[in-house]
């Protein structure tokens, strides 16, 4: 291959061929004047100067081709023990490789014994990506991390093309630039150039590529000879299965995670389906006998005609009546509350809905000596969404600071429009017990609760409204000092609830004035 | 003499609504379930019906409409303990007067119920 190109080995050659020639000519004309013989034939010829320069000339001709022949061979000799060595272990590896399953593992092996073993300056191997529309790199010798991690090769790129033309054949890049036209060469060249690669051996399972072995020589002109690629093909037929199972076996565990994933979800919506039921059907049945017992005080209270009554018992019976009514809007909010309820959209006033929300926990708040403020920013634009989702937010977060504080504290609810990031950001901070570090992560799940009568719906419940509108939540806590929970919502992301809510779903909705 | 009919499957409710109007000089019938309610109709022929919608057998969606369709004068106010946003509409859509929701406000039902009557007596 290429035996124009001079590398120290073929100036080796060159020299041995002289010298072994020099040689053989120096001593065909020393032995000359014995060869003939010179049983009294006086020949002038025999002794002439120019005759052992005739005759080295003649041994050159003639034994030029013989001798580098046999050179060579020597010099294979010396060098095919090398080559035998690296092979070996190249081949060893392959062996390991078929018992490993981790595509991480094998990759790491294949590039790092490749790169050492020929003494390489990059190797990297490239797997297809989960959606089989790029091919990124697993491993690499010889590059930055976060330059290997760069790398995407899409299915039309250039290379990609060519190695599907050209199949399991090894890419070389001087030939195979040259077999093309400019614009194919430049693409080609500049996918190479990123792969930082002079060679690339492709990987085949069943004409199927799984894999890419891309290398570049520490020396620019190294070269691999005819059994060099033989051997490559090889190397590439036995690792190309193991990665194809190591690539299997990854979308497999992939899709297994995605699986439980989606199945907890479903076992969390269902679990949400029967709290919801299960509060209709408390309502339901709790709104009856409640009707009875208030019903029966107001027609005592309402009697006509009869002696008018006691003031205690009519002092009981009013108080009947509007505990009744109190019981009645418990389960009604226990009702909402599960539900999250879905309703139309609407521009609303986020500081309407904060002072709504705010007058239902005013009472209490003041007698827990509470105060809340309120942080409005002047410039607060009108948000697209559910008032009602909006009010579920605002109540779970005050619940939760007004819970947290207990007694004397204070409460601050901030409602800010950061115009920069195009977020509407709601902060709640209280100076309540605060929350302990190892429980932070928690306090978002789904029946995590600190309070005995609660259910732990609240913050679980807010971060799905907050999701929906494709928004964040976090929290920040000192046990001690007070937590404070961050809220962000994208204030121009209209559409980013068309999907899951709406029309879809049209659930319970609880009429709370249906009583005007 | 004003006509009422109060359907409800919990008894206890009809006798207190019962009481209560027969003190305000109605004429009050009571039914527990939508079949039976259709047969008081008939026999009482009622200005005014006070109508549960959750009901064993025939419900009061079913029989709100068999009522409007025998006698579309009648005045219907739907009672609820916790109904869905669909049944309420549906309700409304089969030409239910009003609706209230339990616990009742006697005070609320009494003025609804005169204000049908008053209507009715406008219109004959």
């Amino acid at each position: 291959m290429s035996s124009h190109v001079r590398t120290p080995k073929t100036v080796l050659k060159k020299i041995l061929v002289g010298l072994v020639l020099f040689s053989l000519g120096a001593l065909a004309a020393y032995l000359l004047p014995f060869l003939i013989p010179s049983s009294g034939i006086s020949n002038p010829w025999v002794h002439h100067p120019l005759l052992p320069i005739l005759v080295m000339t003649l041994i050159f001709v003639a034994a030029y081709k013989n001798t580098e022949r046999l050179i060579k061979k020597f010099l294979e000799k010396y060098f095919f023990h090398k080559k035998t060595f690296a092979q070996m272990t190249l081949m060893d590896l392959t062996g390991d490789l078929a018992v490993n399953l981790d595509l991480q593992e094998i990759s790491n092996l294949v590039v790092n014994t490749f790169g050492e073993v020929l003494q390489l300056k990059t190797v990297a191997l490239l797997v297809p990506d989960t959606l089989q529309s790029h091919f990124e790199v697993a491993s690499a010798f010889g590059w930055s991390i976060s330059a290997s991690k760069k790398i995407r090769l899409a299915s039309d790129t250039q290379l990609l093309k060519k190695i599907h033309q050209t199949g399991p054949h090894v890419l070389m890049r001087g030939p195979v630039l040259q077999s093309l036209s400019w614009q194919e060469a430049n693409a080609l060249a500049h996918d190479l150039d990123s792969l930082q690669a002079a060679w690339v051996i492709p990987l085949f399972v069943k004409g199927e590529l799984v894999g890419l072995l891309a290398f570049g020589a520490l020396v620019p002109d190294t070269v691999f000879d005819q059994g060099d690629f033989h051997f490559f093909r090889e190397f590439a037929a036995a690792i190309a299965p193991c990665v194809h199972n190591a690539l299997v076996v990854k979308r497999l565990r992939q899709l297994n995670f995605e699986l439980q994933d989606s199945q907890s979800q479903w076992v969390q919506k269902t679990k949400l389906n029967a709290i919801e039921k299960l509060a209709a059907g408390i309502a339901h049945e709790i709104h009856n006998p409640l009707a009875i017992i208030s019903g029966k005080a107001q027609v005592l209270l309402m009697q006509k005609g009869s002696k008018q009554l006691e003031p205690n018992v009519q002092d009981a019976l009013n108080t009947i009546v509007k505990q009744t009514r109190r019981a009645a809007d418990i389960t009604r909010k226990l009702l909402m509350y599960s539900q999250g309820s879905r309703g139309p959209q609407e521009w609303i006033a986020l500081e309407k809905v904060l002072d709504e929300t705010l007058s239902l926990l005013a009472y209490q708040a003041s007698m827990d000596k509470i105060e809340i403020v309120r942080n409005l920013d002047p410039e607060l634009p009108l948000f697209f969404a559910n008032r009602q989702e909006i009010r579920e937010i605002f109540l779970n977060l005050l619940l939760n600071a007004v819970e947290a504080v207990g007694s004397e504290g204070k409460i601050v609810v901030e409602l800010k429009y950061l115009r920069a990031e195009e977020l509407i950001e709601i902060v709640c901070s209280d100076t309540g017990k605060g929350i302990p570090a190892e429980h932070l992560d928690k306090v978002f799940n789904p029946f995590y609760t600190t309070r005995h009568e609660a259910v732990g719906l609240g913050l679980f419940v807010t971060k799905q409204i907050v999701h929906r509108y494709g928004g964040s939540i976090r929290v920040e806590s000192q046990v001690g000092v007070g937590s404070m929970f961050i809220l962000q919502m994208p204030y121009a992301a209209e559409g980013a609830r068309s999907l899951g809510m709406g029309t879809e779903r049209s659930g319970v909705q609880v009429l709370g004035a249906g009583q005007k | 003499m004003n006509k009422l009919l109060i359907v409800d499957d919990e008894i206890e409710i009809c006798e207190f609504l019962k009481s209560f109007f027969e003190d305000r000089d109605f004429k009050v019938a009571v039914a527990n379930d939508g079949a039976r309610a259709l047969q008081q109709m008939a026999l009482c022929q009622p200005e005014v019906v006070l109508l549960d919608i959750q009901m064993p057998g025939m419900d009061g969606l079913q029989a709100l409409k068999k009522i409007k369709e025998l006698y579309p004068k009648v005045k219907v106010i739907m009672v609820t303990a916790v109904e869905t946003q669909e049944k309420i509409e549906e309700a409304m859509r089969l030409g239910a007067d009003n609706y209230i929701t339990k616990p009742l406000s006697l005070e609320y039902l009494e003025k609804d119920v005169q204000d049908k009557i008053d209507i009715l007596a406008k219109g004959s």
